[in-house]
């Protein structure tokens, strides 16, 4: 069976809980429609997130994870279950809950007629101390080489996520709820991301950020949460997830497959999944290139293709080597 | 309250009263011009004679005397004119208070924000209140400049009160488009819904002043349409009462749309 859940844990995970996490959630619960057309969005999420860490929840379109933040946020209520951030209750303290933390939504809008100047001002005014907030906001900006004089109109999606980071850094939060927060950013700024999320859990804050791009919750993550279809499957540190990290491979040769070489790889503990049709070799492939590169030398490869494995196949290759083990 | 969405609602929309206020007032020269012209008056007040009585009550005027009178031609033509425009606007700004906020995703960031759902829809709806008090404003100031130059025997201070007084009807629209928008939550069901209410108050208005009865009266009572009250307002038989009932009811349409919005999910 592979259902398993984050309170199941370790026992470190219990004595957080104890401690009291930045957010904890007790079997939360979403459920939309009614009667027999009842599609369960979040099934009993018992998670915790503790303070200074970098919280990655991960999983393919459609999981639960913008519905799990929703309901942290208040904009959408649970059908049972709670959730607190603070030690306070989302719904009942959301107001001094949302003074202390930053969020940006997956698809981002804003005003489309106002400056982002004029957003940040506004959303400044709301929050509090507008000059200070308005100040952090300027040096943010320039770091992530946004232009706030432009219109939300006339932004790019890239740069629009920029001023949605900008919105949700800018107060210094102590939590930090971000959903998809580098799509349509460029490999510059994402880098840039990164390093102001690690400096930002220098500073002892909280960041809980959705993806789907492993890459990234690999770069700066410390915990991952892994939910599908609406249920929370495991709760891994990066190290332990990222070790069962594989590629798929495919070669192409210009003749035919070197005499041998299905045999060789065949008896690679890293390569699984070998497959041959004509002059390409398919395969999975854990750990370092260069043993196979070694062994594909022998035939001239006219292509050599490397795909990132999707979290669903990380997802199955993580609980086939726990069960495995077991 | 902090008034922050409330000045932020003005800024973002304060174009509106431009638009609205001089496209109203525009419309409003036009008819103040006509009127300061006895003849044109008079071929319609003619050509009302010639019809049926209920045509010129649906009109909003109760006789022809007056409808003839330049008070009376600007009010009846103007009043009935300008409500009919003013509630698309409410129609527009109810919308505007929640539903297209929360239908674009805006919502989701100012609900992130340190501020109540109750608190952040009363200072939306103020915000558009204001706007719409400033699209009165202007439309009352042009044209009472207007009514000056050009009917200056008349008395302007009734014609503002007049324009002045479909304040109460726009914010019923106003409040009743955001209960609407709050309850039904797809944004064209919304409007539709809205748009239903309109015509079916200004139907009401016009069988209710054209036919005579307890279910005529009705549903002229039940119309906003007739809470103008122009013709009361220049013959000085103004009834408080009717303006008063139109408040109670956007307190309670206010009232629900907030017990509503705190209560559900936003943005789905």
């Amino acid at each position: 069976m592979l259902r398993r859940n984050a309170s199941q844990e370790s026992g470190s995970e219990e004595s957080n809980m104890a401690s009291g996490s930045v957010i904890a959630t007790t079997g939360l619960t979403k459920a939309y429609g009614s009667g027999s057309q009842i599609t369960l969005a979040l099934d009993k999420l018992d998670l915790r997130v503790n303070q200074g860490e970098i919280f990655g929840y991960l999983g393919p379109n459609g999981a639960g994870k913008t519905t799990t933040i929703r309901l942290l946020l208040d904009l959408i209520r649970p059908s049972s279950g709670s959730a607190t951030i603070f030690d306070m209750d989302v719904r009942a303290q959301s107001v001094e809950i949302h003074s202390r933390i930053g969020f940006m939504p997956g698809e981002l809008s804003l005003w489309e007629g106002r400056t982002g100047l004029q957003i940040i001002n506004y959303i400044a005014s709301v929050r509090g101390d507008a000059k200070g907030i308005a100040k952090n906001a300027d040096e943010i900006a320039e770091r992530l080489q946004l232009d706030t004089s432009k219109r939300v109109r006339d932004l790019s999606s890239g740069n629009k996520r920029k001023l949605g980071l900008v919105l949700a850094l800018m107060h210094e939060p102590e939590l930090l709820i971000l959903d998809e927060p580098t799509g349509g950013l460029d490999p510059l700024v994402q880098q840039t991301f990164h390093e102001m999320m690690n400096e930002y859990r220098e500073k002892g804050k909280t960041v809980f950020l959705s993806s789907h791009v492993l890459s990234e919750v690999q770069a700066i993550c410390d915990r991952v949460g892994i939910l599908r279809d609406g249920d929370l499957k495991a709760v891994e540190s990066v190290e332990r997830l990222t070790h069962v990290e594989f590629h798929h491979i495919e070669v192409d040769f210009r003749d035919a497959i070197p005499a041998g070489l299905q045999e060789q790889l065949a008896n690679m503990p890293q390569v699984s999944q070998l497959s041959a049709n004509g002059n390409r070799i398919s395969m999975r492939l854990v750990g370092d290139f260069d043993p196979l590169l070694r062994a594909i030398g022998a035939g001239y490869v006219e292509l050599l293709r490397v795909e990132e494995p999707t979290l669903e196949d990380i997802f199955l290759a993580f609980y086939s080597d726990k069960e495995k083990a077991s | 309250m902090t008034g922050i969405v409330v000045g932020n609602t003005i800024r973002n929309a304060w174009k509106q009263v431009l638009y609205w206020g001089l496209g109203l007032g525009v419309l409003g020269v036009y008819i103040v011009f006509i009127g300061s012209d006895s003849d044109i008056v008079k071929g319609y007040a003619s050509l009302f004679e010639s019809m049926p009585p209920a045509m010129l009550q649906a009109f909003g005027a109760s006789s022809l005397e007056m409808f003839s009178s330049t008070e009376g031609w600007i009010v009846t033509i103007f009043v009935s004119e300008a409500a009919i425009f003013l509630s698309v606007f409410a129609v527009l700004a109810g919308m505007n208070i929640t539903a297209n906020e929360e239908n674009s995703g805006i919502m989701d960031v100012a609900l992130s924000l340190p501020i109540s759902r109750t608190v952040y829809l009363a200072e939306r709806w103020l915000g558009y209140a204001a706007l719409g008090l400033g699209i009165l404003v202007l439309t009352g100031a042009i044209t009472l400049v207007s009514t000056a130059m050009f009917s200056p025997g008349a008395d302007g201070g009734k014609v503002l009160l007049t324009i002045l007084n479909l304040y109460p009807g726009t914010l019923l629209v106003m409040t009743v488009t955001c209960l609407l928008g709050a309850v039904l939550r797809r944004r064209a069901a919304a409007v539709g819904a809205a748009a239903v209410f309109v015509v079916a108050s200004f139907i009401f208005n016009i069988i209710g002043a054209a036919a005579s009865g307890v279910i005529a009266d009705l549903m002229q009572a039940l119309s906003y349409f007739s809470h103008a009250q122009g013709e009361g307002i220049v013959q000085g038989s103004y009834d408080m009462a009717g303006t008063v009932a139109v408040l109670v009811v956007v307190a309670v349409g206010f009232s629900l749309s907030v017990k509503q919005f705190e209560s559900r999910d936003i943005g789905l």
